[in-house]
């Protein structure tokens, strides 16, 4: 890989995969951002995405917030925030709201 | 019985022969290279220990490389992976597969992993196949006493075991209800010195007892989750996502079909990891009726709770999801 361009960059998140087109990556972002805060609300985050800057912005209760480039990145500090990993199987999840 | 197809994404299939020390990997290789199962092929080998490399073998390979220098999961992963390169690099005009044979001691997921890592291989290479072979005799107390051996049945795509004629017909029963349960989804075959054989097994035998593995219990089932024509591939892209990294280590294997707007995906992850989805050609679009899908193999994984899950973040049900008691941890 050429350190001064980064080429070729790693190749994208497979959760960005599915999109072809640049309308319909920015249906994903944000079709994707309503169930990423779902899976969130149980734990007390919640996600942001402006359409503009490039990943997703994560924030906690607190005031503290992350810029993630990919969902893997976004679980690892969530599991951070929350002091555990947010599980989509976990009690929390399946019986919030 | 030619495997080999021209891809139209100029990707180079990659099949993985694994399977633990003595299985029979290079005996069965070198009939599979005999009738040409894998088209015009290059071979790496990959030995823990060095061995001479068979004549007949050399001469049905178009190529062979035999890596020596360690493992090629742990010790030996950067001479696999520059090997790989150097045969991407070399210009893959007359090629159609590349076969890794794997040591006796490599875990296949983890070859699987390094390759996907890597930026360069990930555009060039892409993994179709493992295939690990299990010796009929030694098999089931090598499953019984290495943890090796079992992540390796449980990381195949394809079953072969070996040396059939020679283990007694109970015990081949009781063997394939056991690799059945270690990989539920993989395809089950018999050989004989690599020339595939038809063993008549026992459906109702019982599986080896191979006693609790060091980190895990429980048997391996798969989970088939349908999405019908609901939920659509951002939804479960980010439950799998989330799924994957708290349960990860209980996610043997996920498989499955989803549509896109770019077309229908398919997924296959080995463990935590993903690989790149990739667009199903045409002619295998859904016929009608045939909805999104994903099968979630695993270890200890509730299917009440699991379909609670999906239900809730996938398809978007509203609602508590019933049956789940508060104090489960």
């Amino acid at each position: 890989m050429c350190n001064a361009c980064g080429f070729p960059a790693a190749p994208g998140h497979w959760t960005d995969a599915g999109a072809s087109s640049a309308g319909d990556r920015l249906r994903l972002r944000f079709a994707r951002l309503a169930v990423v805060n779902r899976l969130l609300a149980p734990y007390g985050l919640s996600a942001r995405d402006d359409g503009a800057t490039p990943g997703l912005q994560l924030f906690a209760p607190g005031g503290e917030w992350v810029l993630v480039p990919d969902l893997d990145a976004l679980w690892r500090e969530a599991s951070r925030m929350a002091r555990g990993p947010v599980d989509p199987m976990s009690d929390r999840a399946l019986t919030h709201g | 019985m030619a495997e080999a197809t021209g891809r139209q994404d100029g990707l180079l299939p990659l099949v993985i022969v694994g399977g633990f020390l003595g299985a029979g990997k290079s005996t069965w290789l070198r009939h599979q290279l005999f009738t040409r199962r894998f088209g015009r092929v290059h071979v790496l080998v990959n030995e823990a220990a060095e061995m001479p490399v068979d004549d007949l073998l050399l001469g049905r390979a178009e190529r062979l490389d035999v890596l020596a220098g360690g493992c090629a999961c742990c010790s030996g992963r950067a001479d696999l992976l520059a090997a790989l390169r150097r045969i991407c690099d070399a210009g893959a005009v007359a090629l159609d597969t590349i076969v890794l044979e794997t040591s006796g001691i490599a875990d296949p997921a983890a070859i699987a992993r390094a390759i996907m890592e890597d930026p360069v291989l990930v555009r060039r290479i892409v993994l179709t196949r493992t295939i690990v072979l299990v010796d009929a005799l030694e098999g089931p107390g090598q499953l019984a006493t290495e943890h090796l051996a079992r992540a390796q049945a449980e990381a195949a795509d394809e079953i072969v075991v070996t040396k059939a004629a020679e283990a007694p017909a109970p015990n081949r029963s009781r063997l394939a209800a056991t690799l059945r349960g270690l990989a539920p989804d993989a395809r089950l075959g018999w050989a004989d010195f690599g020339v595939e054989t038809k063993v008549e097994t026992d459906p109702d035998a019982l599986p080896f007892d191979l006693g609790p593995v060091a980190e895990d219990s429980g048997p391996i089932q798969a989970h088939r989750l349908d999405a019908g024509s609901a939920g659509g591939w951002w939804a479960l892209s980010a439950w799998l996502s989330a799924l994957l990294f708290a349960r990860g280590d209980s996610i043997v294997r996920v498989k499955g079909a989803v549509r896109s707007p770019a077309g229908r995906l398919l997924l296959q992850s080995v463990r935590r990891h993903v690989q790149p989805p990739e667009i199903l050609p045409e002619r295998e679009q859904p016929q009608e009726g045939e909805g999104d899908f994903i099968v979630l193999i695993g270890r200890g994984i509730d299917p009440v709770r699991l379909q609670a899950s999906w239900d809730r973040f996938v398809l978007g049900h509203e609602g508590r999801a019933e049956g789940i008691a508060r104090d489960d941890p």
